[in-house]
C-alpha cells in the first residue's frame, strides 16, 4: 500500500433484535458517537464518509444514505454508499482505507448498520433469479446445500456444527454489545428445530439491529491520536461470476484470491502460526469449518478437525470470532465491519472481557452474494 | 492534500442507445454487449483490466443484489477486484480514479445499469426521501423539482419562457445524438404549450423515463497511452453531498455543486469554468441548469456548449445520466463525437449528481493533454 493507514476508533451499538427506541439515523449515530469518542475527534476532524449497508429492501428506503447525510455528518464532504451484499460491512471499510491510502484524505469515517426490525429480512433476502424458481427460503436456504457438499466431501461428523454455535454463544458471553449472549449446550442446538438441513435454529444468525463506525486515518494523523491504533497491513476486496461451470461454491476463489493478496501485503506466509485471531463471517455455524480451509488456517478437509479437537476457541491456538461473531450479532449490512472492527480492537489490545491474550495480528473477513464477494483485512500492533 | 496526484485518463466509453424499455434483455444481458465494446475500443480483455467497480440500485431492480448479475457479464472469472456502489456509475468513476491514487492499480471498468421499465420510478424514487417527515408526503422528483423550480423563479425572476428556451437548446442538441431518447428537435413555443408536470415545470421542461447500461474505462499513465489513440486526461475532480431535508437547504443554491467545482478546478488549475469549451449537466430540469451555471461560475446563457448530447432532457437513464456526462465528454475530447463535436474542443467539465434535488453533485476537469499547463 502506497501510505500507511490506521484505525483510530472504533464504535458499535447494542445490538437486539428491536431497537424500537432509536430511528435509523439515531442508531447510526450511537456508533459514529462512540467511534469519534473513542477516537478524541470531532465531526469537524472527518475529511469524507464512506457508508455501507446490505439490500435497501430490509429497511424499506432507497439509497438511505441520502437521508442519513446530515446524521453522518457528511453535510458539504464527499459521502460513498457501498453494497456488496453480507460483506458490504468489510468491502465498505476497505473503501475508506483507499480513501486515506489515496493521499486525498486525512481521516475518514466509515458506518455500516442495519436496522431489520423495520422490515423483513426473510422477504428481503429472497431474491427472484431470471429463469430460476424463486426459493422464498432466505439465505439459510440458499446456503445449506453448500454445507452438505462441504459434509459430503469431507466426511465431518454431524456434531461440528453444533460445536461451533455452543462456542460461538460462550465468546459473546464475553460481550457486552453482542446480541444473544446466553450459554447453550450441544444438547440445545440439537433439540431445536432443523430449518435448512443441516442448520437447526440454533445454528443460525440472528436478525439485529445495529450499527458499527471506525475513524480510519493516515499515519500522521494517527501518531496525533490519543491511544494506540490498529495498523492495517494487508486488505483486498474479490468477487467472482455466478454462473461458471466449475465455480466451487464450497471453497470459492474468490476467497482464496483474496486471502492471498491480504497475506501477502502483509508479508504473512503460514496464517496459522502468525495470525493471532480471527473475526470470520461465519452466519450459519458450518462456515466456520469452511472458511478455516479456504482462508489457509489449515488444508482442505481439515477445518473441521480443527473444531473438534476445540483449537479455535477463546484462549486456545488460534480463537475464532472472540466477540461471539455473526451467530451472535447479526445487523447484515454492518456484520462485516464489526468483524475487522473487532479485529482492530483485539490488535490495539482492547478488546475487554474477549481480549485474546498478546494479540499482535488478526484477520477481518466477510463474505456474501452466493459466496462470491470477499473482503478481508490483517490489521497490526506494528506500523 | 498531501500527495502528487497520478494522472489518470479516461481511455474508452459504450453505452447502448436509451429507450424507455428495453423489452427482450434483463439489465445483465444490457450490460454485456457495452462492456464488450468498451474493452474492444481499448483492444484489451478482461484480463488486461486491474478492477472493477458496478453502480446500480436494488430498490430500481425491484430485488436485492440486482448487481450480483453483472459480476457474470463483467466477465468475473477468474474472481476480481471489485466494490459495487449504490450509485451512479459516475460516482464509481470517481472510486476507481481514488484507487488508482493509491498505486495499487492502473486499469479499470466501470459499469452503470438500472432498469427502470421493470418498476414504477415515481413511486420508488419517493423511497429516496427520509421515511419519517418527506417520504409520506408522497413527494417524487418531479414535484421536488418544482419546489425548487419555484423558489428558483421567485428568487432570481427567471420566466417560463427562459425555462423553454433552455429545453429547445437541449432537444435541437439531442436531435444529433444517436444515443439518445428523446431526438425530435421542439421550439421554444412548442414547450411552452405543453401541459404542467407540476407547475411551474411543463412537460416539456422534465426528462423521459428511459434505460440503459454504460461502461467506462479508466488507466493511469504509461497504460492510458497504450488502451486509447487520444486519452481523456482526469485534471481534477471533487464530490460534496449536503443535508436532504428539502426545508433545511436552499434549493436555489447548490452549496454542494459549488463546493465540488472549486475543489475540482484547484486541483485541475482551472481558473473559471468559462475556460473550458465543453461542459455536460446532469440537470433534469432547465432549473436545475441555470442552478449548477450559477454553482460552477458559468454565465446563465452562452459561455462554453453545455450539453451538447441534449442532456438529461433527451436521455435520463437512473444510474448511468452521471457516466453519460463523462461519456459524453470523452466522446467530445477524443474526437468520437459524431455530427455534434464541438470543434476544437481541449477541455471540458462534466458533472453528476444523486438525490432530489441535486443533494449531492460531482465535479470533473478534463483535457485533452496529460497536463495542462
Amino acid at each position: 500500500m502506497k501510505r500507511a493507514v490506521a484505525v483510530v476508533g472504533v464504535g458499535q451499538t447494542h445490538h437486539a433484535s428491536r431497537r424500537a427506541e432509536v430511528s435509523i439515523a439515531g442508531l447510526v449515530r450511537e456508533a459514529i458517537d462512540r467511534a469519534l469518542l473513542d477516537a478524541g475527534l470531532e465531526h469537524r476532524d472527518i475529511d469524507a464518509v464512506v457508508l455501507g449497508k446490505a439490500p435497501d429492501m430490509l429497511e424499506g428506503v432507497m439509497q438511505p444514505e441520502q437521508f442519513l447525510a446530515g446524521a453522518v455528518g457528511a453535510h458539504l464532504k464527499p459521502l460513498i454508499r457501498v453494497h456488496t451484499a453480507g460483506s458490504v460491512g468489510a468491502s465498505t471499510a476497505l473503501a475508506a482505507v483507499t480513501h486515506v491510502a489515496s493521499g486525498l484524505y486525512e481521516r475518514v469515517l466509515t458506518v455500516a448498520f442495519e436496522k431489520q426490525s423495520e422490515g423483513n429480512a426473510m422477504w428481503a433476502l429472497s431474491p427472484t433469479l431470471p429463469f430460476t424458481p424463486p426459493l422464498v427460503a432466505g439465505a439459510g436456504g440458499f446456503f445449506a446445500p453448500y454445507i452438505r457438499a462441504y459434509i459430503a466431501r469431507t466426511g465431518a461428523p454431524p456434531h461440528i456444527g453444533p460445536m461451533i454455535a455452543v462456542n460461538a454463544r460462550a465468546n459473546a458471553a464475553r460481550n457486552e454489545y453482542a446480541h444473544l449472549r446466553e450459554p447453550m449446550t450441544i444438547e440445545d442446538v440439537l433439540n431445536s428445530p432443523m430449518l435448512w438441513d443441516p442448520i437447526r435454529y440454533l445454528e443460525t444468525c440472528p436478525s439485529s439491529d445495529g450499527a458499527c463506525a471506525m475513524v480510519i486515518a493516515s499515519e500522521e494523523a494517527a501518531r496525533r491520536g490519543p491511544r494506540r491504533p490498529a495498523w492495517v497491513k494487508g486488505g483486498a476486496s474479490y468477487a467472482e461470476a455466478m454462473w461458471v461451470p466449475g465455480r466451487d461454491q464450497v471453497n470459492p476463489k474468490a476467497g482464496r484470491l483474496c486471502a492471498k493478496a491480504v497475506y501477502d501485503q502483509a508479508g504473512i506466509r503460514d496464517p496459522w502460526k502468525e495470525i493471532d485471531t480471527a473475526e470470520i463471517y461465519v452466519p450459519f455455524s458450518w462456515f466456520e469449518a469452511m472458511w478455516l480451509e479456504n482462508l489457509g488456517f489449515c488444508d482442505l478437509g481439515e477445518g473441521w478437525k480443527i473444531v473438534d479437537r476445540g483449537e479455535q476457541r477463546f484462549g486456545a491456538h488460534l480463537p475464532i470470532n472472540p466477540s461471539g461473531g455473526v451467530l451472535c450479532t447479526n445487523p447484515i449490512g454492518a456484520s462485516g465491519m464489526l468483524r475487522l472492527a473487532e479485529a482492530a480492537l483485539q490488535v490495539m489490545g482492547r478488546a475487554g472481557a474477549h481480549q485474546v491474550d498478546g494479540a499482535r495480528t488478526a484477520l477481518g473477513h466477510a463474505y456474501g452474494g452466493g459466496a462470491q464477494y470477499f473482503a478481508m483485512w490483517v490489521v497490526g500492533s506494528e506500523r | 492534500m498531501t500527495a502528487r496526484l497520478r494522472d489518470v485518463a479516461i481511455v474508452g466509453f459504450a453505452q447502448l442507445p436509451v429507450v424507455a424499455r428495453d423489452e427482450h434483455r434483463m439489465a445483465a444481458e444490457m450490460l454485456y454487449p457495452v462492456v464488450r465494446e468498451a474493452l474492444a475500443q481499448c483492444g484489451v480483455e478482461r484480463d488486461d483490466i486491474d478492477y472493477q467497480v458496478a453502480g446500480s440500485t436494488d430498490y430500481m431492480d425491484g430485488r436485492p443484489f440486482g448487481f450480483v448479475m453483472a459480476l457474470d457479464v463483467m466477465g468475473s472469472w477468474p474472481p476480481r477486484q471489485d466494490l459495487h456502489l449504490e450509485m451512479d456509475a459516475a460516482f464509481g468513476a470517481h472510486y476507481a480514479w481514488l484507487r488508482m491514487q493509491t498505486g495499487e492499480i492502473d486499469t479499470a471498468l466501470v459499469v452503470g445499469h438500472g432498469k427502470t421499465s421493470e418498476g414504477e420510478p415515481a413511486r420508488v424514487l419517493n423511497l429516496q426521501l427520509d421515511p419519517y417527515y418527506q417520504a409520506p408526503l408522497g413527494l417524487d422528483p418531479v414535484s421536488t423539482a418544482a419546489l425548487q423550480a419555484s423558489a428558483f423563479m421567485a428568487r432570481t425572476g427567471t420566466t417560463d419562457g427562459d425555462l423553454a428556451e433552455i429545453a429547445a437548446r437541449s432537444r435541437e442538441a439531442g436531435a444529433r445524438n444517436p444515443d439518445a431518447q428523446v431526438r425530435t428537435p421542439a421550439s421554444a413555443e412548442e414547450l411552452r404549450r405543453t401541459p404542467w408536470a407540476v407547475e411551474p415545470l411543463r412537460e416539456g421542461y422534465l426528462p423521459p423515463v428511459g434505460e440503459t447500461a454504460t461502461c467506462l474505462v479508466l488507466a493511469a499513465a504509461g497504460r492510458a497511452e497504450r488502451l486509447c489513440d487520444r486519452p481523456v486526461w482526469i485534471h481534477g475532480v471533487d464530490q460534496r453531498v449536503e443535508l436532504q431535508t428539502l426545508g433545511a437547504r436552499d434549493l436555489t443554491r447548490s452549496a454542494s455543486a459549488r463546493l465540488a467545482a472549486e475543489r475540482a478546478f484547484q486541483m485541475a488549475g482551472l481558473a473559471a469554468a468559462s475556460d473550458v469549451d465543453v461542459v455536460e449537466l446532469a440537470a433534469a430540469t432547465p432549473v436545475e441548469e441555470l442552478i449548477l451555471r450559477e454553482a460552477l461560475g458559468l454565465p446563465r446563457r452562452g459561455g462554453p456548449v453545455v450539453n451538447p448530447s441534449g442532456g438529461p432532457l433527451c436521455a435520463n437513464p437512473l444510474m448511468s445520466t452521471g457516466a453519460i456526462r463523462l461519456g459524453e465528454c470523452f466522446r467530445q475530447l477524443a474526437g468520437r463525437a459524431g455530427a455534434r463535436a464541438v470543434p476544437g474542443a481541449r477541455r471540458a467539465i462534466a458533472h453528476a449528481t444523486q438525490g432530489h434535488c441535486l443533494q449531492q453533485n460531482l465535479v470533473w476537469v478534463l483535457g485533452t493533454e496529460r497536463r495542462w499547463a
